[in-house]
């Protein structure tokens, strides 16, 4: 079960059918003469509840990290009143491992506009910001470019094709964040862009009721605002062809994995790059077939499925499942962002947990404290156990602050933390010999062992 | 490190007579920076963009100003300005070299090449050659983990790095 034919890299030049060297940037007039922005027009001839069904129907789920169904989060949006409502397009991808929006935005940035333009005429948002990393120079000029194309052919601005909505001209911007990897997290986005530091809100209330300037918000990543020209044109039941169902006997609540999906590999491979799949893709199929094998002949050991937030797979699930249920199967966090780093037998896997708490506590907002100290602590017990100067006590304790920081045990924000928690904690778990064997023993004899002598 | 407070400003703050923000840019930023937002706080990070493509850095008067074109406290904009690792709160060199320092690139040699630039220039991360043309940073993840290691010198873009490429880049800059 392969993609039959390149759906969102069908003008990026990718293997199998076609070659890294000749991608180059597809300009507004190639964009239309290849079939682009008809999907707008046909989502235009729509009603845009409509639209949202469609999109509903496709189960098609956010491509940035968490999956949530988007036609679901479209339909959380309150009735209009007639002020602004906006559009963030997430942008930021900086999760390490992940460079797959880059990809779009670098070559094909006419099909973000166009994903944009109809998630804005279903959603009714007069406003949308593309918030795009700072380090991403290039791409930033490129998106300014096809933005001014795009309202010199009236897909944004006054005189839009899509009219006004909320009585307002369209309009759609380009806002370059500073270089801060939680500004990716969604409601810090929002902060950001109001020109704050970046601090993840709160929730409740949702961005989709009070997201920008207190306004309803609708946020997705590039890749799945991408998907959609191709769902309106195509159908919902096209998209469902691809990917794997929901399991067996689990209600129509639970959402399935379906559609093409961007996978970035990176690591000790061959042919390391974006490449495109459906869901649901061996990982050792992405290894072998796309990237060529490992590099050096060397045998894989481990890979993180889908940026350093989700967590490792380990030598015995080289065959896993890359979709939405990846997590649950293989004891992980998920899919994440499907930016996949693999690595060979001559890994340290203390030096890679090193280098991941070290993200985290670098990364950290800082607001919580179990997340601002955690992380920090995690990283420095790393950095002692790698020097060699751990105990076996240090393992127990990496275990009980990673098992401690989070959204999940209720005592965090936002997800880094979660993240930072998945990612030590499986790498020491499916990796313990090897942990083992760098600290010496310590005899730890508790408080409460002591006092029932 | 986002969370901890740079070293910023000192009581003594440097001024000088002519503005950072000069009128030309004010006008240029009211008329295509302003109308994009409801509220003028969120043109926060695009006016001290400005500012610092200008100028190199943000010292602490160019601050002050930009907070009186924003309408806001200083301390607002200044809270904004040192959360963000792109903005210099301290004079940088002509050229940056941010080397990758995460999983991917640290999986394919990193390491080597920030050895390399510190025998190279005498300079670690985060600081400046002594002629103010070099400024070594470590920062994370490029977004170019299938082309690592990689660094980002200014705002260009170096991919698939060796010791020996990244020598020769050096020496081809000013
Ligand atoms: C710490 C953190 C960092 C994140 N970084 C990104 C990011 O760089 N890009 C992105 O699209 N989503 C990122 N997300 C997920 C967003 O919060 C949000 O779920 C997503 O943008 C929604 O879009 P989607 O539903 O289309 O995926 C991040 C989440 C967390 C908790
Ligand atoms: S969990 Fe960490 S990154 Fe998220 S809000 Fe709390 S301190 Fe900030
Ligand atoms: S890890 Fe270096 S660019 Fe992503």
């Amino acid at each position: 079960m392969a993609l039959a034919e390149p759906v969102l890299l069908k003008r990026i030049p990718t293997p199998p059918w076609g070659d890294f060297a000749d991608r180059k940037l597809v300009p507004y007039e190639q964009y239309v003469a290849t079939g682009g922005y008809a999907a707008l027009d046909q989502a235009l001839a729509m009603d845009p509840k409509a639209v949202i069904e469609v999109v509903k129907a496709s189960e098609l789920r956010g491509r940035g990290g968490a999956g949530f169904p988007a036609g679901m989060k479209w339909s959380f949006l309150p009735p209009e009143d007639g002020g602004r409502r906006f559009l963030a397009v997430n942008a930021d991808e900086s999760e390490p491992g992940t460079f797959k929006d880059r990809v779009i935005i670098e070559y094909d940035p006419h099909l973000l506009l166009e994903g944009i333009a109809i998630c804005m005429h279903a959603c009714r948002l007069d406003t949308a910001y593309i918030y795009i990393r700072g380090e991403y120079h290039h791409q930033r000029h490129v998106l300014e470019k096809a933005l001014r194309e795009a309202y010199e052919h009236k897909i944004f601005g006054p005189g839009s094709r899509l009219g006004q909505i909320n009585g307002r001209d369209v309009h759609c911007y380009v806002h370059r964040g500073a270089g801060a990897y939680i500004c990716g997290e969604e409601t810090a986005l929002l902060e950001s862009l109001e020109g704050k530091r970046g601090w993840p809100r709160i929730k409740p209330p949702f961005p989709a009721v009070a997201g920008a300037f207190a306004r309803p918000t609708i946020i997705n990543n590039v890749e799945t605002l991408a998907t959609v020209p191709f769902i309106l044109e195509r159908g919902a039941d096209w998209f469902k062809s691809m990917g794997t169902p929901r399991p067996e006997g689990a209600p129509p609540t639970v959402p399935a994995s379906y559609g093409p999906k961007l996978f970035g590999i990176s690591g000790h491979v061959n042919r390391p790059g974006v490449y495109e799949e459906e869901l649901g893709v061996k990982m050792s199929t992405l290894i072998e077939q796309h990237c060529q094998g490992m590099r050096h002949g060397k045998k894989y050991k481990a890979a993180i499925p889908g940026g350093i937030s989700m967590g490792v797979l380990g030598p015995d699930e080289y065959d896993a499942m890359l979709d939405f249920d990846v997590g649950k199967k293989h004891n992980c966090l998920g899919l994440g962002t499907a930016g996949v780093i693999v690595m060979d037998e001559d890994t340290d896997m203390v030096a890679v947990a090193r280098n991941i708490a070290r993200f985290f506590s670098h990364e950290s907002c800082g607001q919580c404290t179990p997340c601002r100290e955690g992380t920090n602590w995690m990283y420095r017990i790393l950095k002692r156990i790698e020097a060699g100067d751990g105990t076996t006590k240090d393992l127990d304790l990496l275990l009980e602050i990673a098992g401690s920081i989070g959204a999940m045990p209720g005592t965090t924000i936002c997800g880094l933390a979660d993240g930072a928690n998945w990612a030590v904690r499986t790498i020491l778990n499916k990796f313990w010999h090897e942990f083992e064997s760098r600290v010496t023993k310590e005899r730890y004899v508790s408080l409460a062992v002591l006092n029932t002598r | 490190m986002a969370w901890i407070t740079k070293n910023s400003a000192t009581m003594q703050i440097d001024r000088r007579e002519e503005p950072y923000l000069s009128e030309a840019l004010k006008a240029k930023l009211e008329q295509e920076v302003i109308p994009r937002f409801p509220t003028r706080q969120a043109a926060t990070l695009p006016v001290l963009h400005a500012l610092q493509e200008e100028h190199g850095w943000l010292p602490y008067q160019a601050i002050e100003e930009a907070a009186e074109f924003l309408q806001l406290p200083a301390s607002r904009v200044l809270d904004t300005a040192t959360f963000y690792e792109e903005f210099w709160l301290k004079p940088k060199g002509r050229y940056v070299i941010w080397i990758c320092q995460s999983l991917s690139c640290e999986l394919l040699g990193n390491r080597q090449l920030v050895e390399a630039v510190q025998r190279k220039l005498g300079i670690g991360p985060g600081q400046t050659t002594d002629d103010g043309r070099f400024t070594l940073m470590n920062v994370e993840c490029l977004g170019s983990c299938g082309t690592a290691p990689c660094a980002l010198i200014n705002e260009k873009l170096h991919e698939n790095l060796t010791v020996e490429n990244l020598d020769r880049v050096l020496d081809s800059l000013e």
